[in-house]
This record gives C-alpha cells, structure tokens and sequence, in this order.
C-alpha cells in the first residue's frame, strides 16, 4: 500500500477510526510482525509484541502529524522498540551510557533545519560502504538483530567501551554523509 | 549520566542518544529513561523520529503473516469485546439523493453530540465510543459515525476523506438570484463542535434557503466563495 494512504489510515486512527485500524493492521502487520519475529525470535513472543505494537499505534496515532517521517518507517520503529524493550527487559546488559565517542561529535546542524529524506535506500547503502567494513557491519547488526552494546562486543571480541567508541562515530558518520 | 553544562555539547550527547535508542543497543533501564524523555521533550523525540526515520532503509524483514488471533485480543485490548465494525462500500452509496439527505442528518446529529457531550457529560471523558468509517469508492467525503452506548446516540461527522491530501468541507448559505454564496463555516471534524452562525446571518436562515457543503483547501475558500467541487446541497425548511 503506497505510504500516502498508510498515513491517510494512520490520520484517521488518529480520531478514533476503529475501521481505520483495521485497515491498517491487515495492510501492515505482516511486516511488522515480521520485525518483531526477527528481533524476538520466538512466535508468541512477536505475537505479545504485536498486539503491543497496534495498542501503542491506536494511542500514538495523534502524534504521527507533528513527525512528518515517512509513515511505514514511523510503524517500524513502534515494532523494532517494542520488540527491543521486551528483549532487554528479558536479558539485562550493563546500563552505563558512558561518554566515549562524544569528542568527534561537535554541533552539526541544528535538528529543527534539517530535512528528511525519503528514499534513501540506495544513499544509506553508499554511505555505509564509507565506513570500514566491520564498523558497518556492526551498525547492520545492531539495527538488523536489535543486539545490546554488551552482545555485540562479545561478537565482534572487543572491550565494550571500544564498541560504543565504533558505534557512535559510525552513526554520526552516517548521518554526516547521508546529509551531505 | 553525567551532566555536562556546555548546550552544544548537550545536544551533541541528545543526538548520540537519540541515535543509540534508534538503533536499540543500549540497555532497558537506558531506554526507559530515554523513553522518558521522549514522552516529555518534544525536540528529543524529533531527534529520535529522526534517527530511526535515517536508518529505516537498514530495514530488511520481510512479511510473516501473524495468527488470527492476534487481531481480536487487540480489539478487546483497547476497545473491551471485539466487535467487526465494517466499511460501508456499495453502489446505492453514490446516490446524489442519499447524499444530500446524509449531509443534513449529519448536521443535525453533530448537534445533537454536542449537547449531550456539554450537557450530559460535562468534564467526564466519555467511555470510548463505537466507530465507523463510511465512505464511497471515490467520494471526496467520509462520515464518521461514533456510538455511544450510554446514550444509545450516533454521531455522525462528515470529514473529507482524502487524508492524504488535506481538505476541508465548508458549508454555505446560497441565497439563490445573483446573490454570492455565503460561507456559513468549515465543518468541524473533531466530532465534537459546531457551526456558529454568524450574528448577522442568522436572520437569513429560515425556510427555503439553500444550504450547501463544498470541499476547500485546508481551513476553507481562500476566495470567500466556493473554489471546490459542491458535494452536496438542499433546501432548509421546518419539517
């Protein structure tokens, strides 16, 4: 379904459409069922977590307007937090946010003026390939499987304060080239 | 955490956090923080929307269709017992007849809504109501009907349908002869307001007059006189 008519669905579960939301679940939740699958890797697990994902959806739906984010990467997002709160509430990792790789990332343009692209399929790919291979890896990852700072630097045999170094550099890195 | 005083630092460490939660590999107690944060500052949570706005195309999970069952426990969830509220979708739907009588007794139940919601209710949020969604292969309009149980009352809200492009339904007073169509208001599509008629138009709303609802852009005709398609008009008079 083009994303016009997912945020047309979503703009009218933003009333109170119950029919709205049922249009939206059959349009959309085998994808994001599909998200929580992946991240939760256990099928009543997802299923608890879909059912999360539509109530949150129904509640929020008001707040989806004042994004202005592509409304099928809004969905995704309700389904990978979902799925990453129940899988950390579940495996506990060390809850320290420390402060490495802050030092590179100076002011940057102010969040209000920047725009957001659309259709960056092909553009987040080409700045990917700008990191070395292993740091992006770890970015896919990260996004991909919903692993903690903790999993992936046993993954990767590194000191968990070398990888959150990697990761956010990376991250601004990516956000640097995919504005450029 | 550590506090730090320098603003642009702050916001550089917000964008490292927003794209952390974005990513999802921090910790939970972390996230409910930030979750937190995201309920309560709105410039966190664009930076966060943002973020996982930048990173979607990483997406890679296919479909997998869910069980169901999953869509009746969500039902009952947030609604109480799972009842099948359906699109109306038929030919007779188009009626222009149909229509025109429609768009009075939306009228008139939007009317009827608000004063029970200001009379009945008072502060009292109203338990949440039963809804559909009416609408027509291709008509600019929706009704949106919403029942109450407690009143055992329907209200029924015209909306225009194309949400995807944002429009407004006006309603106009025509008083026919070379006299210009008078914009009466922009029909409130809340569900829960009305029309007020302004003072120095009142006098000229009485039997025979026509009404008409005309599709505008966004908050009505920029002109003052209707620049959209009329999608329905009648006469007034006293039944």
């Amino acid at each position: 379904m083009p994303s016009l008519d997912i945020a047309g669905l979503i703009s009218k579960v933003a009333m109170g459409d119950r029919a709205a939301l049922a249009s939206l679940y059959s349009a959309v939740s085998p994808k994001l069922f599909a998200i929580c699958l992946r991240i939760l890797k256990d099928r009543t697990d997802a299923e608890d977590a879909l059912q999360d994902v539509f109530v949150k959806i129904w509640q929020r739906a008001d707040r989806y307007a004042a994004t202005g984010v592509n409304p099928n990467g809004w969905l995704a997002a309700i389904a990978r937090n979902q799925a990453i709160d129940m899988i950390r509430a579940r495996r506990p990792a060390a809850d320290t946010i420390g402060d490495e790789g802050l030092e590179i990332a100076d002011g940057g343009p102010d969040p209000e003026a920047v725009s957001i692209g659309l259709g960056e399929g092909r553009r987040i790919d080409r700045c990917m390939g700008e990191l070395a291979p292993e740091r992006a890896d770890a970015v896919r990852n990260a996004y991909v499987e919903g692993l903690s700072y903790q999993e992936l630097a046993e993954r990767y045999s590194v000191p968990l304060n070398t990888m959150r170094t990697w990761l956010r550099r990376s991250l601004l890195k990516l956000k640097e080239c995919l504005e450029r | 955490m550590t506090e730090l005083d320098d603003s642009d630092r702050d916001r550089s460490r917000d964008e490292v956090l927003a794209a952390e939660y974005a990513v999802g590999v921090l910790s939970f107690a972390d996230r409910k923080r930030l979750e937190a944060r995201i309920e309560h500052e709105p410039a966190f949570a664009l930076l966060v929307a943002q973020w996982e706005d930048r990173l979607s195309p990483l997406e890679s999970a296919g479909e997998e269709m869910p069980p169901r069952t999953v869509y009746p426990k969500i039902e009952a969830r947030l609604f109480g017992t799972p009842v099948a509220a359906g699109a109306a979708r038929a030919g007779w739907w188009h009626s222009l007849a149909l229509w025109r009588g429609i768009a009075f007794a939306s009228l008139a139940a939007v009317v009827g809504m608000a004063a029970v919601q200001q009379g009945l209710f008072g502060p009292a949020p109203p338990p949440a109501p039963l809804v559909a969604s009416m609408t027509g292969e291709g008509s600019p309009l929706a009704l949106l009907a919403s029942y109450d149980a407690a009143s055992g009352r329907i209200a029924v809200t015209p909306v225009a349908a194309d949400a995807g492009q944002p429009r407004s339904l006006q309603l106009w007073m025509v008083p026919g002869g070379d006299a210009a169509p008078v914009p009466l208001g922009v029909l409130p599509q809340d569900g829960r307001g009305v029309i007020e008629v302004p003072a120095a138009l009142r006098a000229n709303l009485g039997d025979g007059m026509t009404l008409a609802v005309s599709v505008e852009p966004p908050g009505g005709s920029p002109t003052g006189l209707p620049t959209g398609p009329v999608i329905a008009a009648g006469q007034a008079r006293h039944p």
